[in-house]
């Protein structure tokens, strides 16, 4: 009897070794050595016999955006730069922006071995346009008047109305208007409901193989990666093999890196600080707190809902911001961890020089009327050191110098003041009962549900806790309601107070403000109840609207005009506030450093840092294997 | 007489049965069709919104257009009494549309390719665990003095009172982490392709076998618990005391006196459970990333995703309710004072 148990224990270990080996997490055809393993910031990928990301929603991030597609431009936003992919030069405009020309790079061609023209951008146009249902079929419509090839690498597209921005459809920032092929889609009977599967790549990687349940896609480097533009540009990206993960928790994504079974991960503040505390190859962007991605172009805040009062009255907006204890608001939020931004653009090295710097003065001299010939200046330009110290006391090593300090922490915020919000809101008729509660001036009891995501990672939801918690301390019946109608509620505006972005991210780092500004415009604002095409607080101006109409015809390339009139523009914003920016999108980044080393940290930004983003192609010339 | 029986059978048995059937399944699905539709979510605003927060440019100028393009592109436009006209012509062909969300994949073929992975997870692990449940329970129940009956109970009550989620999770980390014998997730190896080999198969048992074992075990102590309470109660009947009275052998007394009539409601049990399959595991899912039904129908109600939603919904309907009728037709068999009723 134990010699038999003895026997089958014996046999029982050795088939669990001999399998072990046998079942590792990637298919005996995908060496680890050669092997890139990224996660999908999108989670599971909904339709993965799909590539046809021309219509609707295809979760781009799975590696079509960043490895599939070449843009014609795209941008870095760790630098601000417009990289030329498929276009050889920057877009050319004639004089008052009704037409614009195209120069694509010569010697890059489809991964099918046809080559990439003129002919395929125009198409790309035509085709879109006549499809409804199709992306960017809107614009293109109301932009396009006519698109031609000159040449086999030069096209003209002819604009029905003057756009100095029109170019923009096609620059690649989170996505953008991509190039189609020809010689595939020409054949195509419905467009709208092709599946362009296998895909054929502008960019320097094939699809390899996916996983039909959408958990995984493994993209291959293409033989013939020096006719892409990236390899023309960069060089040979080193991994021969990516692979974009789907993870269903990010407890498992640490778990996963911990293994090594992962070598970039998208996480959260708690998981990022888990990741670097156990992982001893795991490193962050920063070397130190707060670790996280500070160069990201999203600024996150609370929106207000400017038709529905008391939120349509600027003096109570501002009451609310005042009565936000920022230093707190992050700890609740993201633990202190986020560069704060008191502007509605997020604090990025290549802004600060551009926006942030120059408004200075003007943030410091910035002054409130508080009535009775009183008045307030609400900027706090020590709000960086006060993060900074709050960090110290809980035992992290922070940056020293005023200037490290304010890279990491932001450059300042606004005032917490309750007194001055008191005073505010009793000039606007609101009072406090005996318990200290604020009633509206119509004596009912003020309630605010801060809308955020159902989703407790988004930085959204991670805001209106926050706020429902400050605001609550401050004495108004506030909650956060965390929703899965987020994006209709916000769009049709029932709401009060949300948290979806506060204003629209630029186009990655440049100086051009008009993609934050446009939704602000008067023709964007929708009434109640109905989808606003414009930014979801319904705000605007007159002043504001002449801005935009200044910059629609001000050159995006000339950039001390643009950024003037941005700065003006952001001005407007800060005196109305409509939208209170709070702290950046920030990156909770961890890199695995046993098989890929040289990851663009902050000592060494060659590239943006996110693998999400399109030009994730081009940092991949630059990581080192390690050879394990 | 016995034609007569049968007769009278199907008219007081059957009949009304059927019709009950068929009512709740009518009913059910008529909720299914009308309470998303009561939601504020929309399901082309989310889309857009989806398209917006994932920093897609979209033309303020052109959002008017891209919304009612999508609504048509959807199949949305018209009244709600017009698409539910549309929606049951569409059913009686057996076509749930596409997924709005997904577009254009049709919603059978989502749901089809989700159901094997739901399917072949829950069916085996709901089957063995009432199984095991039963089997050891029943002896536990009529031996509820013993040493091992008591061991059984404590390790019972540690692990039922777990939430599933920390169950799950302390599996992953002890035999994915600490001991890495299993993958993280998913539901087979990175670059694999489907293929019809054993190594395949091995591989996509391999990745199945932690969400199978944190099933299995929770839903073995949940029904060792009631099995065992089921038994004790019976066990306390006086035709168990009398055939113990009587010399009959404890085997034949649990297998042929206390376990037949423990079955019935354990029997139910299995039944429902079995039913409830097609509703997916979403915990499951989520933490051991694998494929099925509840992450499908997770993200069809996040997204608004009517036709999903209606899909994966009908089908559950269908299953819990055909497997109660079906239930309902086999309890003469096993309970004679049904039979004779």
């Amino acid at each position: 009897m134990n010699m038999r148990w003895r026997i089958l224990g014996i046999a029982f270990l050795g088939i669990t070794i001999l399998t072990i080996p046998v079942f590792s997490q990637l298919a005996p055809s995908l060496p680890r050595s050669e092997t890139l393993i990224v996660d999908q910031l999108t989670g599971r990928t909904g339709a993965p016999d799909n590539f046809n990301e021309w219509v609707g929603w295809k979760w781009r991030d799975r590696g079509m955006q960043q490895l599939m597609n070449e843009p014609l431009w795209s941008i870095d936003f760790a630098t601000g730069e417009i990289i030329n992919g498929l276009a050889a030069t920057l877009p050319e405009y004639n004089g008052d922006f009704t037409q614009v020309t195209i120069r694509l790079r010569e010697g890059v061609y489809w991964s099918d071995g046809v080559p990439i023209t003129a002919d395929d951008v125009v198409f790309t146009i035509e085709l879109i346009k006549s499809t409804p249902g199709m992306n960017y079929q809107a614009p293109l419509e109301s932009n396009v008047n006519k698109a031609y090839a000159v040449d086999e690498h030069t096209v003209v597209i002819e604009l029905k109305q003057p756009n100095s921005r029109f170019h923009t459809y096609f620059l690649d920032r989170w996505g953008c208007l991509w190039i189609m092929p020809k010689h595939v889609f020409k054949t195509v009977t419905d467009p709208l409901t092709f599946q362009f599967n296998p895909p054929v790549s502008s960019g320097p990687y094939v699809l390899h193989s996916y996983d039909p349940s959408g958990y995984w896609t493994v993209w291959e480097r293409r033989e013939d990666w020096d006719r892409t533009p990236t390899g023309i540009l960069f060089g040979m990206p080193k991994p021969k093999y990516v692979v974009f993960r789907a993870y269903g928790d990010p407890a498992s994504k640490v778990l996963g890196m911990l293994r090594h079974e992962l070598d970039s991960a998208d996480l959260t503040a708690e998981a990022l600080k888990a990741v670097l505390a156990q992982g001893r190859t795991v490193r962050a962007y920063q070397p130190s707190f707060p670790w996280v991605v500070n160069s990201d172009p999203c600024i996150t805040g609370l929106t207000f809902n400017t038709m529905k009062p008391p939120y349509d009255n600027p003096e109570v907006r501002w009451a609310l911001v005042l009565a936000i204890d920022i230093v707190n608001y992050e700890s609740i939020a993201v633990d202190g961890m986020a560069p704060v931004s008191p502007l509605h653009i997020p604090y990025l090295p290549g802004y600060a020089a551009l926006f942030f710097e120059p408004m200075e003065e003007w943030l410091k001299e910035f002054t409130l009327d508080l009535g009775g010939g009183e008045t307030f200046k609400p900027y706090d330009p020590e709000v960086p050191f006060k993060l900074a110290e709050l960090a110290r006391s809980r035992g992290y090593a922070v940056p020293e110098t005023p200037e490290d300090i304010k890279t990491a922490f932001g450059p300042g915020w606004w005032k917490y003041a309750p007194d001055v919000a008191e005073k505010l809101l009793t000039k606007n008729g609101f009072y406090r009962d005996e318990a200290g509660r604020w009633h509206l001036p119509d004596g009912s009891l003020w309630k605010i549900r801060v809308l955020g995501r159902s989703d407790l990672s988004h930085l959204s939801t991670r805001n209106s806790i926050a706020a429902a918690q400050l605001w609550k301390e401050f004495g108004i019946a506030a909650e956060a309601v965390l929703s899965v109608d987020f994006s209709s509620l916000g769009l049709t505006g029932e709401f009060e107070v949300t948290t979806d972005w506060p204003a629209f991210e630029p186009w990655g780092a440049g100086p051009d403000l008009y993609r934050t500004l446009s939704p602000f415009h008067s023709e964007n604002v929708a009434p109640l109840g109905e989808t606003t095409p414009g930014h979801v607080s319904r705000w605007s101006s007159p002043v504001m609207d002449q801005l935009i109409d200044q910059l629609e015809t001000t050159d995006p390339t000339n950039v001390g005009a643009t950024a003037a009139v941005g700065i003006e523009s952001l001005k407007v914003l800060i005196q109305d506030m409509p939208s209170i920016p709070t702290f950046n999108y920030t990156g909770f980044v961890a890199w695995d450093e046993y098989y890929w080393t040289n990851w663009p940290g902050i000592e060494n930004p060659y590239a943006q840092p996110y693998v999400h983003w399109g030009p994730f192609k081009y940092m991949l010339p630059f990581l080192n294997p390690t050879g394990r | 007489m016995l034609k007569g029986g049968r007769l009278r059978f199907f008219r007081r048995y059957f009949l009304p049965r059927l019709a009950q059937y068929l009512l709740v399944t009518f009913i059910g699905i008529n909720v299914a069709f009308f309470i998303p539709r009561l939601f504020p979510s929309d399901p082309v605003l989310e889309t857009i919104g989806t398209i917006r927060s994932q920093g897609t440019y979209l033309d303020p100028a052109t959002v008017d257009k891209f919304i009612s393009d999508l609504r048509e592109l959807y199949g949305l436009e018209g009244t709600i009494g017009e698409q539910y006209v549309d929606f049951w012509k569409r059913l009686f062909r057996g076509d749930f549309g596409i997924s709005l969300f997904q577009f254009p994949e049709p919603v059978l073929s989502l749901i089809g390719k989700a159901i094997p992975w739901t399917v072949g997870l829950l069916l085996t692990s709901t089957f063995l665990s009432w199984l095991f449940g039963l089997v050891i329970g029943g002896i536990a129940g009529y031996y509820p003095n013993r040493l091992w009956v008591r061991a059984l109970d404590a390790v019972s009550m540690l692990v039922r009172p777990l939430p599933y989620y920390i169950f799950a999770f302390i599996l992953l980390i002890i035999f994915a982490y600490v001991v890495p014998w299993f993958p993280l997730g998913g539901g087979s190896s990175i670059g694999w392709r489907p293929e019809l080999s054993f190594r395949f198969f091995a591989d996509v048992i391999r990745h199945a076998f932690l969400p199978f074992i944190s099933l299995t075990l929770l839903g073995t102590a949940a029904m060792y618990q009631m099995t065992k309470l089921v038994v004790q109660n019976i066990n306390a009947e006086d035709f168990v005391q009398y055939a113990q009275l009587g010399g009959v052998k404890g085997r034949a007394i649990i297998s042929k006196y206390v376990l037949r009539n423990a079955m019935l409601p354990l029997f139910t049990n299995l039944v429902l459970s079995l039913g409830q399959i097609f509703g997916g595991a979403l915990i499951t899912e989520i933490v051991f990333s694998y494929p099925g039904l509840g992450t499908l129908t997770y993200h069809a109600v996040v997204s608004g995703d009517y036709n999903l939603i209606l899909g994966v919904t009908t089908i559950s309907v269908v299953a819990v309710t055909t497997c109660i009728f079906l239930a309902d037709l086999v309890y003469p068999l096993l309970d004679p004072r049904v039979r004779y009723r």
